[in-house]
């Protein structure tokens, strides 16, 4: 149900210090690198098999996101982050970020039900990511 | 002083100066009030010190539409009445639940204050933060969250039967007349002037009670039962020109397990909205909407509590004490509100939390459901009417009709989407909402009512409108009175009790006035 830290897939990524990066895309200069940041959001959850299933379920709701490179792209815009920016971040730092970005979406109503769940936009797409 | 009605000669004759029909909350706590002067108060109970099988069963009838708990185990029918069994939760009603009363919450307090010795609560006040502890205090609701939080005091609870029946036994010029059930109201011609009573003992044993204010406290369905069964003069039933006795049933809808909520176990705002004990007292918390949201979104009142699904809930029902005999006969009944959902929620609690975040939960997440029940608006096609079956004593039977609103599943939803949001905000934990489509466990299956019979004679100052007026005298008729939740023309989220007492004192000062 919970991952110890030393399970947790940590994506060490590039040289810190790069500006964020405001819009959904930027900053995305390759599959590749796409690939690479869906992966370490990927890492952020606990239980992946869980989250697949409501996944599955919130892509069906949202066929416009069902693309992990959309849905990476969103996120990293609701995250104010962009690759860089993410890749720069250990999974503790971008788990609080995330949490902050979850407790807003909740706090202004940005929610979607799936499977009965009320959840945070963003944790939805990040349920979703996890194919 | 307490008298068999068995006991008394056939075809006995009774004066007095109130006739109360009904020894529960209202029908007691206004012959005690009633008391001490030197006016003749005659309190009649259908039953005994005592549970009795054959008395219980004056209450049955039919229920169409919504399911509904039989009829006859609905309500207690012995001295003290319903209150045998009420498991004691009281709150004030407010001025958005009293929006629809002819008078507002000012007129009610000093009555309330009162009623709150009666029903033996703690100190008055329902500010949440007042009750708030370490270990259970509220959750900090944001501005814009559309919910604020209430809380319920518990009473110990107050078996009114038990607790006052020394008082009435002493009280001067009460004589309380037990196995006495009334069967007819009689009236002159004009329809405007109650002459009398009959009462009826189940022996056989009849006989008859003058006097000059009746006053009817025998529950929201028997009430007007009685008063459809009046119809000798008015053959619509007495106070019933304008087709509105038994019209406007409510209950409180109350859904055991509406949502599954994933939290912290140490979270004090997990245990503030489940009965805890503060400073002695048994209070809980529960979430409602605000006012502003109420309107805006036009949703009902409603009560959204907290229960850990790993404690189970006994603590809900334990200080629930039953004869032995009654708790065999309603056992199916407890079942199903207590016990009979939680093995079908159990059942779904492995899996669906293992996503959420390693961040969020430090230790395994506790497991609560929650309890939803709410006051939707009084509807004319919830009604009670006869049927042509008769009881044991003769008198027309009757059938409920209850029914709810076509948007309740909605607004259920809608409420558990606020919370769900404060929740997450918050930080505290998320909530499912439970469908048959969306996790396979429908809560409207077990969806049951709050054995809280209200709105049969409702209150309005226009008798198109409402059978009794402000007073609670039935429009058009100089001295007959209605106490009890049946006069509520509107309601909340709250068990009606305290309300029931409050009213009753005020009803009493009225005829204090009004008899001297």
């Amino acid at each position: 149900m919970r991952q110890t830290r030393r399970s947790v897939l940590v994506y060490m990524g590039c040289v810190s210090g790069l500006p964020l990066m405001l819009a959904a895309g930027r900053g995305f200069c390759a599959d590749t690198r796409v690939e690479e940041t869906a992966a370490k959001l990927r890492a952020l959850v606990a239980d992946v098999h869980g989250a697949r299933v409501h996944g599955r379920s919130y892509r069906a709701q949202f066929p416009k996101e069902e693309k992990p490179a959309v849905l990476t792209r969103l996120l990293c815009s609701s995250l104010q982050l962009g690759a860089q920016g993410i890749a720069d971040l250990d999974n503790d730092a971008l788990l609080s970020i995330l949490d902050s970005r979850v407790r807003e979406e909740f706090g202004s109503g940005d929610t979607v039900q799936v499977n009965g769940w009320v959840l945070a936009r963003s944790e939805a797409r990040l349920c979703a990511l996890c194919k | 002083m307490f008298v068999d009605a068995r006991t008394l000669s056939q075809r006995f004759v009774i004066d007095a100066d109130v006739c109360i029909i009904g020894a529960g909350a209202a029908g007691i706590t206004l012959a005690r009030d009633l008391s001490g002067g030197s006016r003749k108060i005659a309190l009649f109970e259908s039953g005994n010190f005592d549970f009795d099988a054959d008395t219980q069963k004056l209450y049955a009838g039919e229920v169409v539409q919504q399911a509904y708990i039989p009829l006859d185990r609905d309500r207690l029918r012995y001295f003290g009445g319903s209150t045998n069994h009420w498991q004691g939760s009281c709150r004030p009603f407010d001025a958005l639940d009293l929006a629809d009363w002819p008078f507002g919450p000012e007129v009610l307090e000093p009555y309330y204050r009162r009623a709150h010795d009666i029903c033996q609560l703690g100190p008055y006040t329902f500010d949440p933060a007042d009750w708030s502890t370490a270990e259970a205090r509220p959750l900090e609701l944001s501005q814009g969250s559309g919910l604020k939080s209430g809380v319920f005091q518990y009473s110990p609870p107050t078996r009114f039967g038990t607790v006052y029946r020394n008082d009435l036994a002493a009280a001067a010029g009460v004589t309380v007349y037990l196995n006495a059930n009334l069967v007819q109201i009689e009236s002159d011609e004009s329809a405007s002037n109650v002459t009398g009573v009959e009462i009826a003992c189940l022996d056989g044993k009849r006989g008859r009670v003058r006097a000059k204010n009746y006053v009817l406290a025998a529950g929201g369905i028997e009430n007007a039962r009685l008063l459809l069964n009046a119809n000798r003069v008015q053959k619509s039933g007495l106070g019933n020109a304008f087709d509105l006795v038994g019209r406007y049933f409510m209950d409180h809808p109350f859904v055991p397990a509406a949502a599954t909520i994933f939290a912290d176990d140490a979270s004090p705002e997990m245990h503030f909205y489940d009965q805890h004990v503060v400073r002695g007292r048994i209070v809980e918390g529960y979430f409602c909407a605000s006012d502003e949201v109420r309107r805006r979104e036009k949703l009902p009142p409603f009560a959204i509590g907290i229960r850990s699904a790993n404690a189970g809930i006994d603590a809900g029902v334990g200080n629930i004490k039953l004869p032995a005999m009654l708790r065999h006969l309603m056992s199916d009944s407890l079942d199903r509100k207590v016990t009979y959902y939680l093995p079908r929620i159990l059942d779904r609690l492995e899996t669906p939390v293992t996503w959420v975040y390693n961040k969020m939960w430090r230790k395994p997440p506790g497991h609560f459901i929650t309890a939803y029940s709410c006051g939707p608006d009084p509807d004319p096609q919830s009604r009670v009417t006869l049927i042509d079956t008769v009881d044991a004593l003769g008198t027309r039977m009757c059938r409920l009709a209850w029914r709810l609103p076509a948007d309740f599943e909605q607004s259920m939803h809608r409420a558990h989407e606020l919370l769900a949001q404060e929740l997450g905000r918050s930080g505290i934990g998320r909530l499912r909402i439970e469908s048959s489509s969306a996790t396979g466990y429908d809560p409207m299956q077990d969806l049951g009512n709050g054995s809280h019979h209200m709105g049969t004679t409702r209150m309005h100052d226009d008798p198109h409108h409402g059978v009794v007026n402000a007073d609670c005298r039935v429009h058009g008729i100089s001295n007959l009175f209605i106490g009890g939740s049946a006069v509520f023309p509107s309601y909340a989220c709250d068990d009606p009790t305290l309300t029931i007492v409050a009213l009753a004192l005020r009803l009493s000062d009225h005829l204090k006035s009004s008899v001297s």
